[in-house]
């Protein structure tokens, strides 16, 4: 096994031992143990290939471990009757604590699967791609009440079942879904109502009250109901054509008074799902990014279909989306030559995103020398690749929630509509290792309540052949494609001297000092 | 155990540390070295994220075309708005600031924003933080340009810093800035840092990293600098300054025993997110009430706990963009262009009411529908860099702008 420092020189090729680690970094959460050497045995393509054909089959503590949780599962609806608790008002300790933990429920089992199926999961690319369009797509807890009844579906209607599928159904079934209809509020986007509705409304008010100021009040209010941009906005700048480009203010509105009527089913017999309301649609023909739609062609939500469709099929969107993927999975600085291919690939393929990711990975850009661990693992990558390349073993996933809370990156809270960024730029600053050390530290002292180290990880190590060969198998392990000179100098600096060391003490110490160390933050 | 990696006591891990430490224990730091901490005095930058509706925080009173537009938001009188003159009043649950607006310590402006039209939140916090409207090249925010061009040869990075877990944008760039979380801190964080001082601190191998390698970079600033700031933190604190039980409020307190401690730090940064009030805003009860309440009741606290250093303290509160005029369906705002900006302190022009007011008949509306921007933001920030920290600003500090005296400080 290779320990050198990787060579500067960026014209010179990957090799083998680099290419897997590459592959298994940027399209898996890093390497399990032993698992760099299988994907060199098989073949970096081989790997692939699987992950995208044959599926490999997934793994039986996953599968027990998800086997605990009862929400993911759920409908809207039903997560909604699990959470809505009624709370009478004179409402005593017991009951409260029964609300909150009815609600707390389904936040966190969704949070621990998402972290579970990261670490476990055979399927990694399956799982990488899916924090690509969480974040694109984001939804989040942070938005309150009702959203952890919608969320638990979202991430099985709208994100797993299309992330090996097409741009244009995930974006459908994300504009469809009660969670994004509620986190930026379309389902409350609605047409002013009309003079009629607001005499009777006044009528209403008046004979209620007995007053006639109540009366013009009640109206005066009601004929501010209407329009929210909200979703509109983000879906042009976030989902689709990126800020500012193709669009302006008026196509926002247009965007905006297509959708109106796309809320919440509620009421009675509520599917607390999709529907679409006519009474709250403004139907009107528009022009919208150079197309005409015409209100007696597209009738009720059509409208706001073909605006999707228009959009998926954007030329901006290919543009957006690919700039985007191509960032996450090979550079922060994205390759203009092959986000060029990943878009001539996207509007070909019409939005296959299997097609964009083999793409990417039959450029040279992906493979050049310059990429490879070129990227800044945000706190999730950082936490996922220490559990899987250390085969720790999750005994209480509820603590990778906290932990991830306490590095920054809980899941599905991010409160902007931008999602997780995945730069250096955005997590880099002075001061965000220290969290990651602390991690590193317990993870590696066995002190990580609810995370067991697994004893052979240690055991494994050769202790006869001295010091430096022990250490050389522990690098092996934490960085198997080999570590940067700096580091291979600061821990023999820990064992020098050591005449007679005491490896049991030693272990942890160099373990915490790898997993916190420069190059375990780089993938 | 072995001996290089065993727990060390502050002041031998100080040691280590040589020259960092020293400079700051012994001698102050160069850009003070004139006049002391009190000469340039400190500036806080509270960034209210998600675009504020300064509108209902600054109100017109009695302004009809005001309450037409907003029938279920607008405040008046009967909402207990508290009047600070004939033209403008305050939220009402916004009496902490009533307070700093009588002592004179309390400059509202009206009307203040970019000029850029971007109703995007992040271009928009971008463009005001890298104080660059347009400019998206620009990726080093505006108090680092300060912060590295009143440095010459070694940064020192006790001169800034951000009470969470990511820096503002306005502090990132090449100096080193630490973002610390309020809870960070206590004897297990101090094993972590000892453990990481030979990786990463600029004591272990006798060099600092090559430059470009921004992990090592990051590493180095997070142990030196945290370090010395968790010293100041875990000393108790005296006194009852009436801060209300919040983040930000904990986040001001370690703020002004930073301040207190006289170390140097010069400008602290803090983010006060969910200001986006598109449904369900409230009027004078509601949403944005309550975090009114938070946000003007522990600044008043911090004010308090400053003390005599208020006096050479500015505090400037500034949010991306406003919101509209009108309110939409939901009991809320949607997204708008000019907003508005708190400065708090002493030296302020105090007393009155800064920037241009148009009115808000929809003829003098940007688009027929938000406040216009009468006062550039980066004629704010060039007042407060000019007044309060004493800086000269070079030709060319914001691109493609020279900033207009516009008269904030007395």
């Amino acid at each position: 096994m290779k320990i050198a420092a990787p060579t500067q020189d960026n014209s010179v090729p990957l090799t083998e031992t680099e290419r897997a680690m590459h592959v298994l970094s940027r399209l898996a959460f890093g390497p399990r143990p032993g698992q760099l050497e299988e994907v060199i045995d098989m073949g970096v393509d081989t790997w692939v290939d699987e992950q995208f054909e044959s599926k490999p089959a997934q793994s039986g503590l996953l599968a027990n471990h998800l086997s605990d949780f009862i929400t993911l599962e759920m409908t809207p609806g039903e997560c909604r009757n699990f959470t809505d608790v009624p709370l009478p008002p004179n409402a005593g300790r017991e009951e409260r604590r029964k609300r909150n933990q009815a609600r707390r429920k389904p936040i966190d089992e969704l949070t621990q699967a998402v972290a579970l199926r990261a670490i476990l999961s055979d399927r990694q690319v399956e799982e990488v791609l899916c924090e690509f369009w969480r974040n694109h797509f984001n939804v989040s807890f942070t938005k309150g009440y009702p959203s952890q009844a919608y969320i638990p579906n979202y991430e099985a209607r709208v994100v797993r079942a299309n992330v090996l599928g097409n741009f244009q159904d995930m974006l459908t079934a994300s504009a469809k879904h009660p969670a994004m209809l509620h986190y930026l509020d379309n389902h409350l986007s609605r047409k002013p109502p009309s003079k009629a509705e607001l005499n009777d409304i006044e009528i209403k008010a008046r004979n209620a009250s007995g007053s006639r100021d109540r009366g013009t009040e009640a109206a005066a209010i009601a004929a501010q109901r209407g329009l929210n941009e909200n979703y509109a906005r983000e879906l042009l700048e976030l989902h689709t054509l990126g800020v500012d480009r193709e669009y302006r203010q008026k196509d926002v509105i247009a965007v905006a008074e297509s959708l109106t009527g796309w809320t919440i089913h509620d009421g009675r017999k509520a599917t607390y799902d999709f529907i679409f309301k006519p009474d709250m649609h403004v139907q009107e023909d528009r022009h919208f990014l150079g197309f005409s739609l015409r209100k007696d062609k597209e009738k009720g939500p059509g409208q706001g279909e073909r605006i999707l469709e228009i959009l998926a099929n954007h030329k901006g969107t290919a543009e957006f989306v690919s700039m985007k993927l191509v960032r996450y999975l090979t550079s922060d600085q994205p390759p203009s030559s092959l986000v060029k291919k990943v878009a001539k690939s996207y509007s070909r393929s019409d939005g296959d995103i299997p097609s964009m990711v083999r793409t990417v990975l039959n450029s040279k850009e992906f493979w050049s020398r310059e990429h490879y661990r070129s990227k800044f693992k945000t706190p999730f990558e950082f936490l996922v690749s220490a559990l899987r390349v250390t085969g720790a073993t999750v005994t209480k996933p509820e603590v990778l929630g906290d932990a991830l809370g306490d590095m920054g990156q809980p899941i599905y809270s991010c409160d902007d509509p931008t999602g997780y960024y995945d730069t250096a730029e955005a997590w880099l600053d002075p001061g965000v290792l220290a969290p990651r050390w602390e991690l590193a530290l317990k993870l590696a002292r066995g002190d990580f309540k609810g995370i067991e180290m697994p004893d052979s990880f240690f055991y494994e190590l050769p202790t006869e052949k001295g010091a430096l060969r022990w250490m050389q198998a522990m690098i092996a392990k934490v960085l198997p494609a080999g570590a940067s000179s700096r580091t291979l100098a600061m821990l023999f600096q820990v064992i020098q001297g050591e005449t007679n060391p005491d490896f049991d003490e030693l272990g942890p110490v160099a373990l915490g000092l790898l997993l916190g160390s420069p190059d375990f933050q780089q993938q | 155990m072995n001996s290089n990696l065993s727990r060390r006591t502050f002041l031998s891990g100080a040691a280590a540390f040589g020259l960092a430490s020293q400079s700051h224990a012994l001698a102050l730091p160069q850009f003070l070295a004139q006049g002391g901490p009190e000469s340039s005095g400190g500036l806080v930058v509270i960034y209210l994220r998600g675009g504020a509706d300064f509108l209902n925080m600054i109100v017109p009173l009695g302004d009809k075309d005001y309450e037409a537009a907003r029938p279920t938001l607008k405040l008046g009188g009967d909402d207990g708005v508290l009047e600070l003159n004939k033209k403008w009043g305050l939220h009402p649950s916004m009496s902490s600031f009533k307070e700093l607006w009588d002592s004179g310590n309390l400059l509202p402006i009206v009307c203040a924003g970019s000029p850029h039209r971007t109703r995007s939140h992040f271009d928009a916090q971008d463009f005001m933080e890298f104080a660059a409207p347009g400019n998206r090249t620009q990726r080093q925010g505006w108090l680092n340009r300060y912060l590295a061009a009143t440095t010459e040869g070694e940064p020192d990075s006790f001169r800034s810093i951000a009470i969470q877990g990511l820096l503002p944008r306005s502090l990132r760039g090449e100096f080193p800035v630490l973002a610390m979380p309020s809870n960070f801190g206590g004897r297990k964080d101090t094993d972590t840092l000892d453990a990481f001082e030979k990786f990463y601190g600029a004591g272990g191998m006798g060099e600092r990293p090559d430059e470009g390698d921004d992990i090592l970079a990051s590493g180095t600033v997070t142990i030196e600098t945290l370090r010395r700031f968790q010293e100041i933190l875990t000393q108790k604190t005296t006194g009852d300054f009436g801060y209300p039980k919040s983040n930000f409020a904990t986040a001001l307190q370690r703020i002004s025993q930073l301040f207190e401690a006289g170390a140097g730090l010069q400008i602290a940064g803090l983010d006060y997110n969910g200001w986006d009030t598109h449904t369900g805003q409230g009027a004078a009860d509601g949403s944005q009430a309550r975090m009114l309440a938070n946000l003007t009741g522990s600044l008043a606290a911090f004010c308090r706990q400053l003390g005599p250093r208020l006096k050479t303290t500015t505090i400037m509160i500034m949010t991306e963009f406003g919101r509209t005029v009108h309110e939409n369906g939901n009991n809320g705002t949607d997204h708008g262009h000019g907003s508005g900006m708190f400065l708090l302190g002493g030296g302020l022009e105090g007393g009155r009411v800064h920037g241009e007011w148009r009115g808000l008949d929809s003829g003098s509306l940007y688009q027929g529908r938000d406040l216009p921007v009468t006062t550039d933001f980066r004629d704010v920030f060039a007042e407060v860099l000019r007044e309060r920290l004493d800086f000269k600003l070079p030709k060319g500090f914001f691109d493609d702008y020279s900033p207009h005296k516009i008269g904030l400080f007395a």
